[in-house]
């Protein structure tokens, strides 16, 4: 594609910076979004996301940088850009004596729908969030959290935004009630944007096409899962169900590898065998090569082989490890000690 | 200007279903009529210098301290507590829309009250004539004056209410706050009453200050002006500059809120 028919993206933010007393709570962040796209934003407490994504929604002004929502500038039009935008806030504040009809009605008005207009995009939403006649007639009071987090979200798509930000979405939810909230993103998927938050690095890894990780007010990772993959963790991992003594194991895998690791060995109930992990620096090769040779020992008596990649959990506690040890409570850069003999040099 | 009603609708629908509301009012007209019932019963042996539908417009204006709390303590503080003050914000919505919708349904809701409260002389003069007439409930002029008095005092009032609302977000301390900044208000007023000041002969700094503050200091004395029909544009202009002042306060604490 030339560059002259590339799509403009849909959220352009470039050296963001915000500051909360002493706290550095954004460094710099650059990041774009396309059109359609689902980018899951990651990171530890207090690594800035909530922080970027009220600006981004239009909330609170950043101290300095660009940022830009469907090519309209924040810091110049910042009630412009709520018009392109549905938010939903962490933990979903929502009026509790309202009917969960006569709220949306509310907040359809409140965005600039009128009539049949309104009507139309109410019946829609309260059919993509799967809350159904009688649900939509009950207090949001009296509703159950799950319920409650679908009246955000509805709110949230109502104007037809062209991106939608969900700061938490599926906290405290169970699995049932997650699955309609991903459910629901996979149905606008390609036609609406989404920038989420999540801690539930499962569900990112599920919906997300695309990751960016942030800590310390910093993005120390962003992009695909399997490029996450192969920027952080450079190494084969596989897994081994035999029996036999861990030692002898080694040995005949050590004759084709020589640095092979044994990462784990935790024993498989029932079947008295063990599960045995390990991890090569030589690729998928080595350890289809090591399988072949194992299956020629005998005594092992290999009853399961498999080629395991790093979830996004360990991607997320390597990309955050380093960023974190490097940073004291206030975000600061921690001074390294002086050893003895750099002192002298 | 379109959000500005979307949101005066919503928070008079919201004082309309809020069980509150009524108890207040009912309590509020009903004690507003018993003490008009007997204060007319007595009314030929007082020393009551003003026409006897005054009567009513101060037992409105005095009663108002215990009613505009739960017309306005809810509006911010209830939206704070329940965080909902940034789902609003997230929506097209500025926060002067925002705090002169939520300033007006109380202060509408505040006008009804007072329409209900006219009822009383009304329903006496359509009831009892030939008293009603000798009480001068047929003189429009007292009834227009009257009105435009509780208009100007009921906007203050109000707006002092909205801020109180929008500097906690606990609603018993917003209704408390508003409680006593319009005791202090109108004691300022009883305490002042009888000194009225004359603009023409501003020749030392305390004239000065009385003329500046206006109807702040001696509201009750212009109460005497209103209530035989005379409009005094200063009174109003005061009590406009006092509401501006303090919904400006309210919507400087609301964006920062948000900062």
């Amino acid at each position: 594609m030339s560059s002259e028919s590339k799509p403009l993206p849909i959220v352009e933010v470039l050296n963001l910076r915000k500051k909360y007393g002493a706290i550095q709570a954004l460094k710099g962040i650059s990041f774009s979004i396309g059109k359609g796209e689902i980018v899951g934003f990651l990171g530890p407490n207090g690594a800035g996301k909530s922080t970027t994504l009220r600006i981004l929604s239009g909330l609170i002004p950043a101290d300095s940088g660009e940022a830009k929502v469907c090519g309209v500038d924040l810091a110049e039009e910042e009630g412009e850009v709520r018009r392109h935008i549905g938010y939903l806030a962490e933990n979903n504040p929502l009026p509790e004596d309202l009917r969960v009809i006569e709220y949306l009605n509310f907040r359809a008005r409140l965005k600039g729908l009128e009539g049949s207009r309104k009507r139309e995009r109410i019946k829609i939403v309260l059919d993509i969030c799967d809350l159904e006649r009688k649900v939509s007639e009950r207090k949001i009071g009296n509703l159950s959290k799950g319920f409650r987090q679908r009246v955000g979200i509805a709110d949230s798509l109502l104007a037809e935004p062209r991106l939608v930000i969900l700061d938490e979405p599926t906290i405290g939810l169970d699995p049932r009630q997650s699955a309609v909230t991903r459910k629901m993103m996979e149905r606008l998927r390609g036609e609406v944007s989404f920038l989420l938050s999540s801690h539930i690095l499962s569900e990112v890894e599920a919906c997300c096409d695309r990751m960016i990780i942030l800590s310390h007010g910093q993005i120390v990772a962003e992009g695909t899962l399997r490029q996450l993959q192969e920027e952080f963790i450079n190494k084969t991992i596989f897994e081994i169900v035999a029996d036999g003594n861990r030692m002898e194991l080694q040995r005949a895998i050590r004759a084709i590898d020589e640095n092979c690791e044994l990462i784990q060995d935790d024993p498989v109930e029932v079947t008295g065998k063990r599960r045995f992990t390990f991890s090569t620096d030589q690729g998928e090769e080595v350890a289809e090569k090591i399988l072949r040779r194992l299956l020629g020992i005998e005594q092992f008596k290999i009853t399961e082989f498999q080629i395991t990649r790093p979830d996004l959990e360990t991607i997320f506690l390597r990309a955050t490890k380093k960023n974190w040890e490097d940073q004291d409570h206030l975000g600061r850069k921690k001074k390294r000690p002086v050893l003895v003999g750099e002192a002298s040099r | 200007m379109r959000e500005y009603w979307v949101i005066l609708r919503a928070e008079l629908f919201g004082l309309f279903i809020s069980p509150a509301t009524y108890v207040a009012s009912f309590y509020f007209l009903s004690l507003l009529a018993i003490g008009f019932r007997f204060f007319i019963e007595g009314f030929a042996t007082t020393d009551w210098i003003l026409p006897p539908l005054a009567s009513l417009v101060v037992g409105l204006v005095f009663g108002s301290p215990a009613l505009i709390p739960f017309l306005t303590m809810r509006s911010f503080a209830e939206e704070r507590r329940l965080g909902t003050l940034e789902t609003m914000m997230s929506a097209p919505v500025g926060s002067v829309s925002l705090v002169f919708g939520k300033w007006s349904a109380s202060y509408l809701f505040f006008l009804l009250i007072c329409g209900f409260a006219f009822c009383f002389p009304a329903l006496l003069l359509f009831l009892f004539p030939e008293q009603g007439e000798s009480l001068g409930f047929t003189r429009y002029e007292q009834w227009i004056g009257g009105w435009l008095f509780l208009m100007v005092f009921g906007a203050s009032f109000t707006s002092v209410g909205i801020f109180a609302s929008s500097v906690t977000n606990n609603q018993m301390v917003a209704g408390m706050l508003s409680f006593t900044l319009l005791t202090l208000y109108l004691s300022l007023m009883a305490f002042s009453f009888g000194e009225t000041s004359s603009p023409d002969s501003i020749d030392s700094l305390t004239d000065f200050w009385n003329a500046s503050v206006g109807s702040i200091g001696n509201g009750l004395d212009k109460l005497q002006h209103f209530s035989v029909g005379l409009v005094d544009a200063g009174t109003i202009l005061h009590q406009i500059i006092f509401t501006l002042f303090f919904l400006s306060l309210a919507t400087l604490q609301v964006e920062r809120l948000n900062h």
